[in-house]
């Protein structure tokens, strides 16, 4: 355990020593950061200018969601995306053979491939998503107590667990398709995330409860905070993130030993 | 104007994409989501009345109109012009006995088609399920064409011009993701335009995102008074000018400095 909290350590250090050799890097991605922030509390802002509440609904807890889905985006960011990418992304190693040295190393494969390269400034946007989740915990009526946030810090942990089960499996996918990139369609869905399921028409609804759980990721922890959360919907997370990541950690294993490289 | 030799600059790209089409499809995919979610959110919240005078229905006509024009509008080719110019494979689109960016023009073409394919049955799926209220004119459809066609080729001259710097810096695809982040906010995408809150409404007028996306679809919807389509296309035109000069400029004083890679 030390051993690899030690790896992770040298892994984070490389990664800043990497991006800080371009300095403007962090200009554009504060930049970035902001506007993206802009968009999304400008969107929820013009949304209840209009109405008051949409289906229970109001403005700070589709504020709480928004800072739920920016906050799981960053952590996405941080180290996530960046090590799955250089493993199964566009030019990635299983593309151009590069995992024969990745494999030859004495670590865990799996642990290897999930948190290699790190991107430190997705921390901007790891702050951003807080500011505006304490913002909208400012303007909840609720009263937070102690086993509120507790409950609302574990489901959020659980819906991280379940962003990177998906992202896993999608990166091990790769050892059986090529060039197919499974992960665009779900970033496409995972922007459905940025506003309440319930807001949807039944159908997607379903499709992202169930199918694509990006409604766990943001919409139930969300409720955790603002305690609409039924117990059963807090087991329901618990019982599908273990099972995807068992079932992910099995597919992606499956998946590496059937790399035979890239050489014909 | 060599029409024959266009044909063949469209026809090759086409058919180098339409190998690997679902690749595309891909893409046209994660573009139609951003506007598919405010088309929920809205239609959502309009429920069985209306919000600032708009209806379910008008929401789903605007925002499944809006998906068709920001694919028209939306560029792939000045993403990739950077790139070109920093790898040096810009080097033999130079060589050429015409100016690159007929290159980039006739991939937009074939482009099109190719996300069309995919965009265009996607929009009349969706319209079956979500039942758009849609009433237009003629002249509104007229209005919308041209005001259209310019949305195009503001959208790309600026973009193509942004791209160019890359003659002299590294990073211009940054200033890409920023165009296009503010196209989102503010060209009719979280809402259309006349909904957004005070200063914004103002300042989506007079800048120039409305006028790439959000525009042709009000006029089509019918939604502008006589004053306020003609202020628009006097700034989506005086935006498009602005464009083109930039591109000139860029284009002129970057190939100077241009040296290849390894020069």
């Amino acid at each position: 355990m030390g051993h690899h909290i030690r790896l992770i350590w040298k892994f984070l250090r490389a990664s800043v020593q990497q991006e800080i050799a371009y300095p403007v890097n962090f200009v554009i991605s504060l930049v970035y950061g902001l506007i993206t922030l802009a968009g999304g509390v400008i969107g929820i802002e013009v949304l209840f200018g209009q109405v008051d509440d949409v289906r229970g609904w109001t403005f700070a807890s589709t504020l709480a969601i928004l800072g739920v889905f920016m906050s799981i985006s960053a952590l996405r960011g941080l180290f996530i995306s960046p090590s799955l990418d250089a493993l199964a992304g566009m030019d990635g190693d299983v593309w151009t053979g590069r995992l024969d040295y990745v494999m030859l190393r004495p670590v865990d494969i799996q642990f290897l491939a999930s948190v290699r390269q790190w991107r430190p400034f997705a921390l901007i946007d790891l702050v951003l998503g807080l500011g505006v989740l304490v913002a909208a915990v400012t303007q909840l009526d609720a009263t937070l107590s102690a086993g509120r946030i507790a409950a609302f810090l574990a489901l959020l942990a659980l819906g991280m667990l379940v962003m990177y089960s998906l992202l896993l499996a999608f990166a091990g996918m790769i050892f059986w398709s090529p060039g197919f990139l499974f992960g665009w369609v779900f970033d496409g869905l995972f922007q459905m995330a940025r506003y309440p399921v319930s807001l949807y028409p039944a159908g997607v609804r379903l499709v992202l409860t169930w199918i694509v759980p990006v409604g766990v990721m943001t919409t139930i922890p969300a409720q955790a905070l603002t305690g609409d959360l039924a117990p059963e919907m807090a087991f329901g997370s618990l019982a599908l993130a273990v099972a995807l990541f068992v079932g992910a950690t099995v597919l992606f294993r499956t998946g590496v030993r059937r790399y035979a490289s890239a050489s014909s | 104007m060599n029409v024959r030799a266009g044909w063949m600059l469209v026809r090759r790209t086409w058919s180098s994409w339409m190998q690997s089409r679902s690749f595309f499809f891909l893409l046209a995919f994660g573009w139609l989501i951003g506007p598919l979610i405010y088309l929920f959110v809205w239609s959502t919240a309009a429920g069985q009345g209306a919000v600032d005078g708009w209806t379910r229905g008008q929401f789903v006509a605007y925002y499944l109109v809006l998906i068709n024009v920001n694919q028209i509008t939306y560029s792939q080719t000045y993403w990739t012009v950077g790139m070109m110019i920093q790898m040096g494979s810009f080097n033999r689109l130079l060589l050429y006995p015409m100016a690159p960016v007929f290159d980039a023009i006739a991939s937009e073409i074939a482009g099109k088609v190719v996300y069309m394919t995919f965009v265009i049955p996607v929009t009349v799926v969706l319209a079956l399920i979500l039942r758009p209220t849609l009433s237009t004119t003629v002249g509104n459809i007229a209005l919308f064409v041209v005001a259209l066609g310019l949305a195009w080729a503001l959208r790309f001259f600026l973009g193509y011009a942004q791209a160019l710097l890359s003659f002299w810096f590294t990073r211009t695809e940054a200033l890409l993701v920023i165009q296009e982040a503010l196209v989102f906010l503010l060209a009719g995408q979280i809402a259309p335009t006349a909904l957004l809150p005070a200063p914004l409404d103002q300042l989506a007028v007079l800048l120039p995102f409305r006028y790439m996306l959000g525009f042709p679809v009000e006029l089509l919807m019918g939604r502008l008074s006589g004053a306020e389509i003609l202020t628009g296309f006097a700034l989506q035109g005086g935006w498009l000018l602005v464009a083109l000069g930039l591109y000139r400029l860029t284009w002129r004083r970057g190939v100077r400095h241009y040296t290849a890679v390894g020069g």
